[in-house]
């Protein structure tokens, strides 16, 4: 019995892990738990174990070195700066001036309050990357609208909960700063590999609301003339953009010809900054001297799009570029979060406490998993876990690509037990070496695992997006505050209902990345490209001639 | 059962209030961070003291807060199976969980953490790299953060059992572990 136990101490332990974890007790104190129980077993054990334990008493002195190597990491600082600047955000009323406009710009057009949900959740996922904040200001704000003017509430509940975690994949998401740590790679990298894939996945959101119009028209009425407060008045926004595209296009040529030696994505960045002002001024030199070149509602849509697009920029456009690292990059967006919430006199104590408070809390337990998770590698790795998985993965029949469903399966089937902090924490430190021997790239694994792990947010009946936008609506029968007439609530199996087709629009994208490698590998655009054929020839020369079998004397 | 009652309230008041003054470190270590940032950018200097204070705040924010965490009930649990189980089991769980899981991996940490101090402070160790930080405070964090935390844990054992005597109501009941995500 003791001989079986010592020599698959591996399964056994990471068995009992699951059980243990299933008890429903924290989980960074049970992986601590699991691992320093298995460390005495396997000391006993380890004479029996013909040499694959390989761990004594003084292994357990390394704890707090592995404490200490999390506390000095400057990537999961990223961590808190990110979650405080989404916290910042959604209390300053960002995104409800973006929902109000949006909707009024897009809400003539069928289906158009749902497009606007996934436009304005892309733009605030590219701003925060906090899930609750951007579905719980859509479940207030467009909920009701969208209920009010008869949307079919699978289809809006639907919309809303997925439009929210596009927050997990879109830069500057926490699951890729996670990931890209767990992984060993740079998080500046991982940002640029999800840009692609993440607007691909917003585009594959309205794909669907398009396809919902056709079949069943009913399901997504436009917005009726009376609801349309701004007015129209889409020419004159029409010849901003168009004029905001020329300045982009001028600046682009310019910046090509000053500096030729900047890669193109950073000459679009600065370009698409300079765009920005250029409209931004104009909206406010329209609005100051009253010249009523651009109708109200171009003149709101410019106004409130300027702020959030200047924090992408600021924030993602300097990580991106190179200048600032990712911690950096979210320590200015904290702070320019703070100075405008300051400048719309949106900012009270209250506010500023209630996010320091969540954000204390959430960066403890999340440290705290990764506590839990190194004490129980200390372990797993002693008891040769680690050579155990990559076995089993690397010897899945099909290579890279068999490798890829299998884990792709399992970790969607996880999903609907654990969210993302487990996963990155505790699954992926496993499948990483693996894929890594079998040659696949880690930015591209690590980008399909997140879209495969932003399923864990839908998945009824636990999904956490489903659970916040449960939260904010509507529970009983309503009477609704502008038409008077009551309405129905939305019922628990309607939100769930309406997940289920974004669910599966996140396996297909899962597919597509697995199947277009090309969406992530533009992260490495801006590297240096070394020219194959110069570089054998400088082989050649330093080469010594064929037929001596001396090596060249070495010189110093 | 009352007298320990007494000494597990006043655990969570001064818990409660400690955590929310250590939340203000986040707002520190977000100014610290965006002006170093700035700095640099601007006249591309940078400090290692001030680039170390950064993960100096982080850290107190996420060892020294572990408890305050604890008593919010904010550490993540998986309860898809746990919320189906008996009430009694539940709180059988939790309590054996109090001492085993989280009694357990404190200890282990403070009795490790102890000595790993001491000889970064006997050493009057600093950081490696040029014009750093004294480093003993940083490490002192581990053991200080995980007794804060066990106490905490005395706190949570004592409340469990007066829930189960019907003592008092059960403070988490209802809340679903953590509101914010992601």
């Amino acid at each position: 019995m003791a001989h079986f136990i010592a020599q698959n101490m591996a399964p056994i332990m990471f068995a009992s892990l699951v059980v243990v974890l299933l008890l429903g007790y924290p989980v960074a104190f049970s992986l601590a738990a699991v691992g320093l129980f298995y460390f005495l077993i396997g000391v006993e054990l380890a004479p029996l174990s013909g040499g694959s334990i390989s761990l004594d008493w003084n292994l357990l002195a390394a704890l707090p070195e592995r404490v200490f190597g999390v506390m000095n990491n400057d990537t999961l600082l990223a961590i808190p700066f990110f979650t405080f600047m989404g916290l910042i955000l959604e209390r300053s009323g960002m995104a409800e001036d973006l929902l109000d406009t949006i909707g009024q710009l897009f809400g003539p057009v069928r289906g158009g309050l749902a497009y606007a949900v996934i436009f304005v959740g892309a733009l605030l996922a590219a701003t925060t990357g906090v899930v609750a904040a951007s579905v719980i200001s859509m479940g207030l704000i467009s909920l009701p609208i969208m209920l009010r003017y008869g949307y079919d509430r699978r289809l809006a509940a639907g919309v809303i909960a997925a439009s929210g975690t596009l927050a997990q994949i879109i830069p500057p998401s926490l699951v890729l700063i996670v990931t890209a740590d767990q992984l060993g790679r740079s998080v500046g990298d991982m940002y640029k590999g999800a840009m692609i894939p993440g607007l691909v996945l917003s585009a594959l959101y309205a794909g669907y609301v398009f396809l919902v119009t056709i079949v069943k028209p009913e399901a997504a009425p436009a917005l009726p003339k009376e609801a349309r407060t701004l007015g129209a008045g889409v020419g004159s926004l029409l010849v901003l953009i168009a004029a905001a595209a020329g300045v982009f296009y001028a600046a682009t040529l310019w910046l090509a010809r000053s500096h030729p030696n900047m890669p193109a994505d950073n000459a679009a960045i600065w370009a698409g900054t300079i765009a920005i002002i250029f409209a931004y001024v104009l909206a406010l030199i329209n609005e100051t001297l009253k010249l009523g070149m651009l109708s109200r509602l171009a003149s709101q849509v410019v106004i409130v799009l300027v702020p959030p697009l200047a924090l992408i920029f600021l924030v993602l456009g300097t990580i991106f570029v190179g200048i600032a690292t990712p911690t950096e990059g979210g320590a200015m967006g904290a702070l320019g979060a703070l100075i405008l919430a300051i400048a719309k006199r949106r900012l009270s104590i209250d506010l500023l406490k209630q996010a320091m408070d969540t954000t204390a809390k959430l960066s403890s337990f999340v440290v705290f998993i990764l506590l839990g998770a190194r004490v129980f590698s200390l372990t797993f790795y002693g008891v040769n876990g680690h050579t155990w998985v990559e076995h089993m993965l690397t010897s899945l029949p099909g290579g890279q690509i068999g490798f890829l469903i299998f884990v792709n399966l399992f970790v969607f089937f996880l999903a609907f037990f654990l969210d993302f902090f487990e996963l990155a924490f505790i699954v992926i430190p496993l499948l990483g070496p693996a894929a890594e021997k079998l040659g696949i790239d880690l930015i591209w694994f690590g980008v399909i695992l997140g879209v495969n792990m932003q399923t864990s947010f839908m998945h009824p009946p636990f999904g956490f997006a489903l659970f916040y936008l449960r939260s904010v609506a509507p529970v009983n029968d309503f009477i609704d505050r502008v038409t008077g007439k009551k309405t129905a609530p939305v019922t628990t199996g309607q939100i769930y209902m309406g997940a289920i087709p974004f669910v599966v629009i996140q396996l297909i994208m899962v597919t597509l990345v697995v199947a277009i490698p090309s969406m992530v590998m533009v992260y490495k655009a801006g590297d240096v490209k070394l020219d194959q054929k110069q570089i054998d020839q400088q082989f050649q020369q330093i080469a010594p001639a064929p037929g001596s079998d001396e090596p060249p004397p070495l010189k110093f | 059962m009352n007298f320990l009652l007494n000494i597990s309230r006043a655990i969570d008041s001064v818990q409660e209030r400690f955590g929310k003054a250590l939340s203000w470190l986040i707002l520190a270590a977000v100014l610290v961070s965006s002006i170093n940032a700035i700095i640099r950018f601007a006249f591309n200097i940078s400090s290692n003291a001030w680039l170390e204070l950064q993960w100096y705040l982080f850290s107190a924010v996420f060892l020294l807060g572990a408890g305050y965490t604890l008593l919010k009930n904010e550490h993540i649990k998986i309860d898809i199976v746990n919320s189906h189980l008996p009430k009694g089991l539940r709180n059988a769980i939790e309590l054996f969980g109090h001492v085993f899981f989280l009694g357990l991996f404190s200890v282990v940490m403070i009795y490790m953490g102890v000595p790993f101090f001491r000889r970064s402070f006997a050493e009057m160790e600093y950081s490696a790299s040029a014009g750093g930080l004294i480093v003993w405070p940083a490490k002192l964090m581990i053991p200080v953060g995980f007794a804060i935390l066990l106490v905490q844990g005395v706190s949570e054992f004592i409340k469990r059992v007066a829930v189960m005597r019907g003592m008092i109501p059960d403070p988490h009941e209802g809340a679903r572990g953590h509101g914010v995500e992601g």
